[in-house]
């Protein structure tokens, strides 16, 4: 891609870029978050570049919410350390709370304000606000514009709440599992809101979720954290062009030393045969593999590539025992 | 708004390559014409629910291959082949399927006369076609 077309694709708004050299909205460096003696996060290292949507992945209990509450403020760390557009969240929390936006699904929205008095309230303890913005996604969501808040059905309260996080014109909104609770329509549109216009504001999104599909349809960059730990943090782009499974079938029946050939493969993350059939997980280099496969001394009746889709990676991840990259 | 673009995201294959190779596809058969405009990327992401960033991707590539250019004021444009380098392309795409077919063939065990006796007939039935319709 060349640098020198970006302001001519999208006229004016250069903060569409993918952020390459620009400054990480979120920079998170070996993070250790306790319960008791309990590791809940345990020593998460990742960036979240500017300008993107971010998604956040993992199973139940993995430590999602934890980092989230760390990052603002909720908790202190117990060890490591993380940025927030350059501020310290440890001691520089009331610079970083200002430049974030936050969407939870259990947002305690103070059930008997009206709406323009839960506006009111959020404006009181904003330093900037936009009550325009906020009319104006009330109204895309079609939400009743005067209702007490308690009235809203849960998912309502989501759109309502995603309303109010935008008002303080956040630079980073972080949404922890947003869309529970939305049907499907419900769950769309404030996707939609999301990338349409969030996003497309330049705005840092970021986003935890364990659907999947969501995060595939919208996510510029996942990250996927388990046990406390991180599993990977790469472009989805990316992730897809580089790994692949392939599918073997040799003539006859390799022996170990072929099959312990094929694992000893750099770009080889995993490996399953059953008998002529031999199938990889593969990173990385795939060319490279491709010729080195086609190399080998026992024969190959068939080689298939198959591309992997997000809950396919997933799945494989959550598999892995040790998680090498 | 293009209603032919389908990306499905939940395809092994990158939405941005998807919405690159729908391009392509829609200039290819006359879908999308030279001069025609193309949606605002903002536009795009609306109607597809994906991130604009993986719109600029698709159109940066386009841009690089010299199908599609950005005017001041204007928006993102169609513009002709240059160079017949869209042809160009697929006509190197096809080679390399050939290439593909041959090999495959021999992995079968087909041998040479087989295949030339298969390809010749098939020449003979699509370029014959051509000869009678004066192409």
């Amino acid at each position: 891609m060349s640098e020198e077309k970006s302001t001519s694709i999208v006229p004016g708004n250069n903060e569409l870029r993918p952020a390459h050299g620009q400054t990480a909205a979120i920079e998170i460096h070996d993070l250790v978050v306790k319960y008791g003696s309990k590791r809940a996060v345990d020593g998460l290292t990742f960036t979240v570049p500017t300008g993107t949507i971010f998604g956040f992945l993992g199973p139940n209990g993995s430590g999602k919410t934890t980092t989230i509450k760390t990052l603002l403020g909720f908790r202190q760390p117990d060890g490591g350390s993380a940025r927030v557009f350059g501020y310290d969240i440890a001691n520089q929390s009331l610079q970083v709370r200002a430049r974030i936006g936050y969407v939870n699904e259990t947002n305690s929205l103070y059930d008997y304000l009206t709406i323009p008095q839960l506006c009111a309230f959020s404006r009181s303890l904003s330093r900037e606000w936009n009550q325009q913005v906020v009319d104006r996604y009330i109204e895309v969501f079609g939400l009743p514009p005067r209702e007490k808040v308690g009235h809203l059905s849960k998912g309502m309260k989501s759109q309502l709440a995603l309303c109010l996080a935008l008002g303080s014109n956040p630079d980073l909104l972080i949404l922890d599992e947003p869309t529970t609770g939305l049907d499907p329509l419900a769950r769309h549109e404030f996707l939609n809101t999301l990338v349409s216009e969030v996003a497309a504001e330049g705005k840092t999104i970021f986003f935890s979720s364990h659907i999947l599909s969501e995060v595939e349809a919208v996510a510029d960059w996942v990250a996927i954290i388990r046990v406390g730990k991180l599993v990977l943090c790469e472009e989805l782009d990316h992730l897809k062009q580089t790994q692949k499974v392939i599918k073997l079938t040799y003539i006859d029946l390799p022996p170990v030393s072929e099959i312990e050939r094929l694992r000893s493969l750099p770009e080889v993350m995993s490996l399953a045969q059953e008998g002529r059939s031999v199938r990889l997980i593969a990173h990385g280099d795939l060319d490279t593999l491709m010729q080195t496969l086609q190399a080998r001394p026992y024969a190959l009746r068939e080689v298939e590539t198959v591309d992997l889709n997000l809950e396919d990676l997933f799945m494989e991840y959550m598999k892995e025992s040790n998680n090498g990259r | 708004m293009p209603n032919w673009l389908d990306v499905n995201p939940r395809s092994g294959v990158p939405i941005y390559v998807q919405l690159v190779e729908q391009i392509k596809h829609a200039l290819e058969v006359g879908i999308l014409q030279t001069g025609e405009q193309l949606p605002t990327v903002r536009q795009l992401a609306s109607e597809l629910t994906i991130a604009p960033n993986t719109i600029v991707k698709a159109y940066d590539e386009l841009a690089n291959l010299g199908l599609i250019e950005s005017r001041q004021g204007i928006g993102t444009i169609v513009v002709a082949n240059l160079d017949g380098r869209l042809h160009a392309q697929q006509q190197e795409a096809l080679f390399q399927r050939l290439q593909v077919l041959v090999r495959d063939a021999t992995h079968l065990g087909i041998s040479a006369e087989v295949l030339s006796d298969r390809f010749a007939a098939a020449k003979k039935q699509f370029y014959q076609q051509q000869y009678e319709q004066g192409g």
